[in-house]
C-alpha cells in the first residue's frame, strides 16, 4: 500500500490562491496514452500548475476514433460548463466514416490547440526522389503504388486520397494499406514493404534524420523551420493539411458560459507551462479561438466530407476492398461445418447412451444468485457507483456459494471494493464511477 | 569490450539506493496489476505517465521497466491458482498450471513460472544487450506476407490444445474466430457484425473475452456444481518447492521458451501470445508423454512462461533501436520517452547512452528483484486457495468486473463480458476447451489483416506468400508440422 501513497505524492499540487474556476473535467475520447489523452493530460497539468482551475480531472472514454466519447459528451453534458471535450481532425473523419449518429454540429466550438504536420516518405533505396516521380508512377498504375499509414479513415488515409485527387486519379482507387497504430506501418515502410508512407512527422522524424527514409513532401502550407523538406504546394500539389487537435464545449451553452471557458483556454495557452509543453513535445501551436476557429472547423468539415465520400464510393476496385469477404466467408463455412458435426455427435450419443452422457446435476439456485449479482452490478454501477455495485455483486456471489453470514459478506465486500476504489482512483488516477458516494467523498 | 563497459556504467547509474527503490516499486506494482485480471502493465504505465512531470527520466524508466516485467510475471499467478489469466499471454499457462494446482501442485507450478521468468528475462535481456541492432534488422524483414505465414504456423500449433475431441476443440476455435470478426474492418474502415451498436465498432477486446470465458464462466460453473460431486482442488502437498524431477523437466523448456520468445517478441506487431502458444506446442511435441499435457505437465508451464517474459524483452529491441512500439506497453513507454523530449530510435543510444544503459541495467536488477520478491511470496499465494469459497469466488468476480470496466471505462464492456461468461459456462457444460476460443480471437484478426495487406501489396496475387523466402520457409515448416503426425503414426504400430 505504501507505494500508492508514494506515487500520489507526485500528483501536481493545485495552486489554490488565484484559481478562477473550481472544477473542470477534460474528456479524452481515447484510451490513456493516445494523442487525445496526452493533450488532455498536458492541459490538466498546465491548468492546475498555473492556478487557472483548482481541480482538473481527465476522463477517458475510448472507442471508435472518438465518436463514443463524443456521443457520451453530447448526451450527458448538455448546457453544462464544467466539462470540455478534446477533439480533432480524426474525429471529424470518423463521424462520417462510421455513420455516427452524433456529430459535432451541436457542440460549442472553443479553440484549436495543437497540430502535427504529415510527411510523405519512401525508403532510401526507392527510385522516387520527389512527388513528381511518385505521381507519374501513380498515374501509370494506381494499384502499383501502395501507401502505408494509420487506420482507414484517419488523417493519413485522407491525405493519400487528397493527393490522388489532385493528381487527377480517382481517390477511390488508392491502394492504401492501413496499419493499426504504433510502429507497424513505419516498420513496413522501413522494410520496403510499401511504396510510400504517409505518417505524422514525429513518427518518422528519427528515420529521416538517420537517412533510412527519404522525405518527399511535408503537408504544411509553408516550410517548417528546422525541417528541410519541401511542401506539397512547392511541388505543384495544391493541398495542405495538418493533424489538428482542439477543445469543444457541450451543446446549449449561454454566451457567458462559452466566454468563461474560452478565457480559461486562452489563459492556459498563453501560460509558460503550456508553451514549454508545446516545445518539449514538438507540437505546432495552432491556437485559434472564437469565430476564426468556427470558420476553420466548418471548412475542414466540408473538405473531409468531400474526400471521405469519394474514398468510400469508388473504392470497390481497390485491393484491400476486394478481399474483405474472404475471412468472414471462410469462418462462416467453418462454423456451419462445426455445427453440423456437433449436431451429429449429439444424435449419435443419444442413440448409444454411454457412461459419458450422464448429466451433471446443476444447482440452478446458485447459478441464478450469481446471475442476479451480475445483473445488479450492471444496474447499479452507473447510478449507485463502483463501490455500491461491487458490494452487491460480492454479496450475491457469496450467497450463491452457500454463505449464511450475509452481514459479514456485505461488510467484506464493502471493505474490498472501497479499498480498490481508493487505490485506483487516488493512487493511479483511474476514473471509476463515484455514484452516491460522490458528494460524500469530495 | 565497448558494450560491457557501457553496461557497467549503466549498472553504476542504476545501482543507487533511490533507483533501487523505484525498481522495487515498479516490480511490486507490476506484479500486483499483472495478477489482477484485466489491469495490465500498459494501462498502469499510461495512468502513471503524469509522474514524468515530476520525476527525472532514469528513475521513471527504471520503474516502468519494473512494471512491465512484473506485469508479465504476475499474470501467471492468477492463471495457475484461479484459472483466470491476468493477461492474454498467460492463457497457455492456465491450461497446465491450473491442472497442477488442482492436483495439489500449485507450489511447483508457481515456482517454475517464477524461476523460468527469471531465467528467460535475464537471458533475453542479455540478448537485448548484445544483439539488439542485429535483431532489429531481422525484424524489418518481416512484412505482412511473413507475418501471415507465421500465423498459419501458429494455427497449426492450436491443434495441441484442442482437447480429446477434435470437433469440440474446433467449435471453440471457430467461436473465437467469429468474435474476432466483430468491429471495424481495419483495412477499409467498414463496420462488420456490429448490429448498429457503436460500442462494438472497435471489436471485442481479447481481455473481455478472456475474463468472460475464464473468470465469469468459471464462477458460474463452480456455482452450478457446488452441491454435486466435482473434482475438488486437492490439498496442497507438503512441499511447495520444486522437486529434483521438476527441475529436470523444467530447465530445457525454459531455454527453448526463451529462444522462441525473444526473436518473436521483437517482430513488428509482436506480442506474447504467439510465442507462448508456439512454445507450448513445441514442448508437447518434444515430450515423451504428450498425453500429460492438459492434465498438469510442468513443461507446459515452464516453456510458455519463459517465452512470455523473453518476448517482453524482445519488444524493447524495436522500441529502443528504431523507436517502433510493437506492443501496447511499448507504445505507452514510447509516449513516456516523448514526454521527456526523447525520441527512441537510431540515435537514442548515441545521444542518451547513459539513460539507455541504465534502463538495460535496471532490467537485470528488476529480474533479480522479481525473483527475490516472489519466491518468499509463493507460500502466501498458495494460501489464497484456502480462502473460503464464497469469499474467494465473490472476490474473483468483483476484481474481474473491475478489470472489464477499467479497460475502457465502459459499462457496455462489462455487459459483453458477462454474456461471454454465460457462453463460457455453456462451453464448460459441453466439455469444450476454452483456450482455442481466446486464440481464435487473437489470431483471427491478425491473420486476416496481414493476409489482405500482403495481397494488396502484391496487387492481388497470392504468389507473394511463396516468392518471399522467409514467408515461404515458414509455410513449409507449417506444412511439415501438419504432415509429421500422419507419417509417424503410420510407422509406429498402435498399441493394443
Amino acid at each position: 500500500m505504501g507505494m500508492f501513497v508514494a506515487l500520489s505524492l507526485f500528483a501536481p499540487m493545485p495552486v489554490r490562491a488565484q484559481a478562477s474556476l473550481d472544477h473542470l473535467t477534460l474528456i479524452a475520447p481515447a484510451a490513456p496514452g493516445g494523442g487525445w489523452d496526452q493533450t488532455a493530460r498536458a492541459m490538466q497539468h498546465a491548468l492546475q500548475a498555473e492556478g487557472i482551475v483548482r481541480v482538473v480531472e481527465v476522463e477517458n472514454i475510448a472507442g471508435a476514433a472518438g465518436t463514443i466519447g463524443l456521443a457520451h459528451f453530447v448526451s450527458n453534458y448538455q448546457g453544462r460548463d464544467d466539462a470540455v471535450l478534446v477533439t480533432g481532425l480524426v474525429m471529424l473523419a470518423a463521424i462520417l466514416w462510421n455513420d455516427s449518429p452524433t456529430t459535432l454540429a451541436g457542440v460549442t466550438p472553443l479553440a484549436g490547440l495543437t497540430g502535427e504536420p504529415e510527411v510523405i516518405a519512401v525508403p532510401v533505396d526507392s527510385p522516387h526522389r520527389d512527388m513528381a516521380s511518385l505521381l507519374t508512377a501513380l498515374r501509370a498504375n494506381p494499384g502499383g503504388v501502395s501507401w502505408g499509414g494509420g487506420s482507414a479513415g484517419g488523417t493519413d488515409h485522407l491525405l493519400a486520397g487528397l493527393i490522388l485527387a489532385s493528381a487527377g486519379v480517382e481517390p477511390g482507387l488508392v491502394n492504401y494499406i492501413a496499419f493499426s497504430g504504433g510502429g507497424e506501418g513505419v516498420t513496413a515502410l522501413l522494410g520496403g514493404n510499401v511504396t510510400a508512407g504517409v505518417n505524422g512527422y514525429s513518427e518518422v522524424a528519427a528515420h529521416i534524420e538517420s537517412g533510412r527514409l527519404r522525405a518527399l513532401a511535408i503537408s504544411t502550407s509553408a516550410r517548417v523551420p528546422g525541417i528541410d523538406v519541401p511542401t506539397l504546394r512547392e511541388q505543384g500539389i495544391d493541398i495542405d493539411m495538418i493533424n489538428w487537435r482542439a477543445v469543444v464545449a457541450a451543446p446549449g451553452l449561454s454566451l457567458a458560459q462559452r466566454d468563461r471557458l474560452m478565457s480559461v483556454i486562452s489563459r492556459m495557452v498563453r501560460s509558460p507551462t503550456w508553451q514549454r509543453t508545446l516545445s518539449d513535445r514538438d507540437w505546432t501551436d495552432m491556437y485559434l479561438a472564437g469565430d476564426a476557429f468556427d470558420t476553420f472547423l466548418w471548412s475542414e468539415r466540408a473538405r473531409v466530407d468531400r474526400i471521405v465520400k469519394r474514398l468510400r464510393s469508388g473504392a470497390s476496385a481497390t485491393p484491400a476492398r476486394g478481399t474483405d469477404w474472404i475471412f468472414p466467408v471462410v469462418i462462416g463455412l467453418a462454423a456451419a461445418v462445426v455445427a453440423f458435426l456437433l449436431a451429429r455427435q449429439r444424435v449419435l450419443a443419444r442413440r448409444q447412451p454411454g457412461p459419458t452422457t450422464v448429466p451433471v446435476a446443476v444447482d440452478w439456485r446458485s447459478v441464478l444468485w450469481v446471475c442476479a449479482g451480475l445483473a445488479g452490478y450492471l444496474a447499479a454501477i452507473s447510478t449507485g457507483g463502483f463501490v455500491v455495485a461491487s458490494t452487491i455483486l460480492f454479496s450475491s456471489v457469496a450467497v450463491a456459494f452457500g454463505s449464511r453470514r450475509r452481514t459479514r459478506d456485505a461488510a467484506i465486500g464493502l471493505l474490498v471494493s472501497g479499498a480498490v476504489f481508493v487505490v485506483f482512483t487516488r493512487g493511479l488516477g483511474l476514473h471509476l464511477p463515484e455514484g452516491v458516494l460522490g458528494a460524500w467523498t469530495r | 569490450m565497448d558494450t560491457l563497459s557501457a553496461l557497467s556504467d549503466g549498472f553504476a547509474t542504476a545501482l543507487t539506493a533511490a533507483n533501487l527503490l523505484w525498481a522495487l516499486v515498479g516490480v511490486t506494482l507490476g506484479t500486483a496489476v499483472g495478477m489482477l485480471p484485466g489491469i495490465g502493465p500498459a494501462l498502469t504505465i499510461a495512468l502513471l505517465l503524469p509522474v514524468t512531470l515530476s520525476l527525472p527520466p532514469t528513475p521513471a524508466f527504471i520503474m516502468f521497466a519494473g512494471i512491465y516485467y512484473g506485469g508479465m510475471y504476475g499474470g501467471s499467478t492468477s492463471a495457475i491458482l484461479l484459472n483466470t489469466p491476468g493477461e492474454s499471454a498467460s492463457i497457455m499457462t492456465s491450461v497446465d498450471g491450473h491442472a497442477m494446482a488442482r492436483s495439489g501442485r500449485a507450489g511447483p507450478a508457481l515456482a517454475t513460472a517464477a524461476i523460468g521468468s527469471f531465467v528467460a528475462g535475464t537471458l533475453a535481456t542479455a540478448a537485448l544487450t548484445f544483439t539488439a541492432p542485429v535483431m532489429a534488422e531481422f525484424a524489418l524483414r518481416f512484412g505482412p506476407a511473413e507475418y501471415f505465414s507465421l500465423t498459419v504456423l501458429a494455427f497449426m500449433a492450436v491443434s495441441c490444445v484442442l482437447s480429446d475431441s477434435l470437433v469440440r476443440g474446433f467449435a471453440s476455435l471457430v467461436f473465437g474466430l467469429c468474435l474476432g470478426l466483430v468491429g471495424i474492418d481495419p483495412l477499409t474502415g467498414g463496420a462488420r457484425l456490429t448490429f448498429g451498436i457503436p460500442q462494438l465498432l472497435d471489436g471485442i477486446d481479447v481481455v473481455i473475452v478472456t475474463l468472460g470465458l475464464f473468470a465469469v464462466g468459471e464462477v458460474l460453473y463452480a456455482a452450478s456444481t457446488r452441491t454435486s460431486e466435482r473434482d475438488e482442488i486437492a490439498e496442497i502437498e507438503t512441499s511447495i518447492w520444486m522437486s529434483a524431477d521438476d527441475w529436470k523437466r523444467s530447465w530445457r523448456p525454459w531455454l527453448r521458451g526463451t529462444a522462441i520468445g525473444f526473436p518473436l517478441g521483437s517482430l513488428p506487431a509482436g506480442g506474447a501470445e504467439i510465442p507462448t502458444l508456439l512454445s507450448y506446442a513445441l514442448e508437447r511435441r518434444l515430450s515423451k508423454a504428450p498425453e500429460q499435457f492438459g492434465r498438469g505437465a510442468i513443461e507446459g508451464v515452464a516453456g510458455p512462461e519463459a517465452a512470455n517474459n523473453a518476448s517482453a524483452a524482445g519488444t524493447l529491441v524495436p522500441l529502443l533501436t528504431l523507436g517502433l512500439p510493437t506492443s501496447a506497453t511499448a507504445a505507452v513507454m514510447l509516449a513516456a520517452f516523448q514526454q521527456y523530449g526523447l525520441q527512441p530510435g537510431p540515435r537514442l543510444f548515441a545521444e542518451q547512452g547513459r539513460l539507455v544503459w541504465a534502463l538495460i541495467a535496471s532490467l537485470y536488477i528488476g529480474n533479480v528483484m522479481l525473483l527475490v520478491l516472489n519466491l518468499p511470496l509463493l507460500r502466501v499465494w498458495v494460501n489464497l486457495l484456502k480462502i473460503p469459497k464464497p469469499l474467494l469466488y465473490a472476490g474473483i468476480l468483483t476484481i474481474a468486473s473491475l478489470g472489464g470496466y477499467g479497460l475502457n471505462q465502459s459499462v457496455f464492456d462489462v455487459a459483453v463480458m458477462y454474456v461471454i461468461g454465460l457462453a463460457g459456462y455453456a462451453m464448460r457444460q459441453a466439455r469444450m476447451p476454452l483456450a482455442p476460443a481466446v486464440i481464435g480471437v487473437i489470431l483471427g484478426p491478425i491473420a486476416e489483416q496481414h493476409f489482405r495487406r500482403a495481397l494488396a501489396i502484391g496487387e492481388g496475387s497470392p504468389l507473394i506468400f511463396l516468392t518471399r523466402p522467409l514467408s515461404c520457409a515458414l509455410l513449409v515448416v507449417a506444412v511439415v508440422l501438419l504432415i509429421i503426425p500422419f507419417v509417424v503414426r503410420r510407422r509406429v504400430p498402435p498399441l493394443a
